[in-house]
């Protein structure tokens, strides 16, 4: 059976527990274990640790990786900030002796030992490459019935690609969260701006206006080109940005449109046939029209 | 080198500069990169910050930290509105890594108290619960989706939390958190 390190990181289990449901409901669907990483923190992000020093944010990663690697499991997660900030964290020790050296030292205190050989998975790669898409199609209770997906990878899932051991194979083209949309039988069509940023993180933290936006730009482009029914996030980030603020958004007059979305954990678990109120339970834009689609169907 | 005759330009000061392009080295940034850049401006293409509009974007800091500009960094806080997105690092032609710069002067800015509220926020909540980020009423949004009130990362593992601790105060925390460790 295979075995798998979950980790949560900050946004997921404490803002968007849903999607926690979602990632636990999938992975047992599809028969991998999943083995909690107790005791794991924040990853740590970017505007922390990264932001003061290089070995102390080596450490704060390494000491993540490192519970996954006494339990010899890898480790899989659904925010792009986790992804990146351990696969980086991962890569300069990989590259740099030293620093895991002296990162050795710190985690050594306290009887901890990074040995650098976890690998850091993100949720759609883990599927993409590991269950692939034709054993996913046999888990699937509903389809999607051609809803249209507006599918954001999230920065952190494509670079920097130097430090990712999965990826799509074009950085600058990524298909893989298409494919997977379209494998439960949604249609996730390329838009021109569908490489841009959401805007959220330390840019919605510094100028909200602006990173706000920025969103606005992007999703205008791509309701005009794909007109989308459902927006499809690879990010637990993305998802903040696109349902939460989102819904902001439209309480402020900002926006005339709303449309749904999901973390690509919770589509999956939607159409396996997870309970809505937890795999979406938390959705601020109403969902209700997608999940009655999604069970009209087969 | 001699050059044989005067020439008409602004001399940077020279001191100035190289204690500038140290800190930076000792902060994570390669100077031998920094000087590579040609400031063909592909970096500046792609930035989030320079497509939503900030003063100060990635082409911009680069092109300022090569003039040694260390008190613009200090004064304007574009460099903490990075996305980490890492388009920069991908696509810059000379390789030079565009976000270490960005990384390295945050890096300086922060042991000259220059750095935003949400950093020191952030930070904090890291050393004291184990995540940057803790909204408030996690736990029932947790029990409305059937999952218990607490997670399993060293919020609900005091053990764990403890000794997380004890491990970031052997790193450089111990000397510039703005805030007390324990």
């Amino acid at each position: 059976m295979r075995k798998i390190g979950l980790f949560l990181g900050c946004n997921i289990p404490l803002r968007r527990p849903d999607i926690e449901y979602s990632m636990r409901y999938v992975l047992n669907k599809l028969g991998v274990e999943i083995v909690e990483l107790d005791g794991a923190t924040c990853c740590p992000a970017f505007g922390i640790m990264p932001s003061i020093d290089l070995v102390g944010w080596c450490a704060g990663s390494a000491w993540n990786m490192a519970i996954a690697e006494e339990k010899e499991v890898d480790i899989i997660t659904g925010c792009g900030s986790c992804y990146g900030s351990l696969n980086e964290a991962r890569y300069h020790m990989e590259k740099h002796p030293e620093i895991k050296e002296e990162v050795n030292k710190i985690l050594g205190k306290v009887g901890k030992k990074y040995e650098g050989v976890v690998k850091v998975w993100n949720f759609y790669n883990y599927i993409y490459e590991e269950i692939g898409i034709e054993e996913l199609k046999k888990k699937i209770k509903y389809s999607l019935n051609d809803i249209v997906c507006g599918t954001q990878v999230g920065c952190h899932n494509l670079w920097p690609s130097k430090a990712y051991t999965s990826n799509d194979d074009n950085v600058f083209k990524p298909t893989r969260m298409r494919e997977i949309c379209e494998a439960v039988g949604g249609k996730a069509p390329w838009y021109s701006t569908i490489l841009d940023c959401c805007g959220m993180g330390a840019l919605g933290s510094l100028a909200k206006e602006k990173s706000w936006a920025l969103w606005r730009r992007k999703v205008s482009k791509m309701i005009e080109e794909i007109n989308p029914e459902l927006f499809v996030t690879g990010c637990s980030s993305c998802l903040l940005r696109y349902d939460n603020d989102q819904a902001q958004m439209k309480k402020g007059g900002l926006i005339d449109f709303e449309i749904p979305a999901v973390h690509i954990a919770q589509l999956l678990a939607l159409v396996m046939g997870a309970e809505p109120e937890k795999a979406v339970g938390l959705a601020e834009v109403p969902i209700d029209g997608i999940i009655t689609k999604i069970k009209g169907g087969k | 080198m001699e050059t044989g005759r005067e020439t008409n330009v602004i001399k940077l000061d020279e001191e100035f500069f190289k204690e500038f392009e140290k800190e930076l080295q000792e902060a994570g940034m390669s100077i031998k990169d920094l000087r590579s850049c040609i400031q063909c401006g592909k970096c500046a293409g792609t930035c989030p910050m320079a497509l939503a509009g900030l003063e100060f974007f990635i082409k911009k800091i680069v092109h300022a930290a090569t003039l040694g500009l260390r008190e613009i960094f200090l004064d304007d806080s574009s460099v903490w509105g990075c996305q980490s997105c890492n388009r920069c690092v991908e696509i810059c032609p000379m390789e030079i890594k565009p976000y270490e710069l960005i990384q390295a002067i945050r890096r300086v800015s922060f042991r000259e108290y220059a750095m935003p509220s949400n950093t020191i926020d952030g930070l904090q909540n890291y050393y004291k619960l184990g995540h940057a980020v803790v909204v408030k009423g996690y736990e029932n949004r947790r029990k409305k989706v059937g999952l218990p009130e607490l997670p399993p990362t060293a919020l609900g593992n005091e053990e764990m939390r403890k000794k997380f601790q004890e491990m970031l105060k052997n790193t450089v925390l111990a000397e510039v958190a703005p805030f007390p460790l324990d």
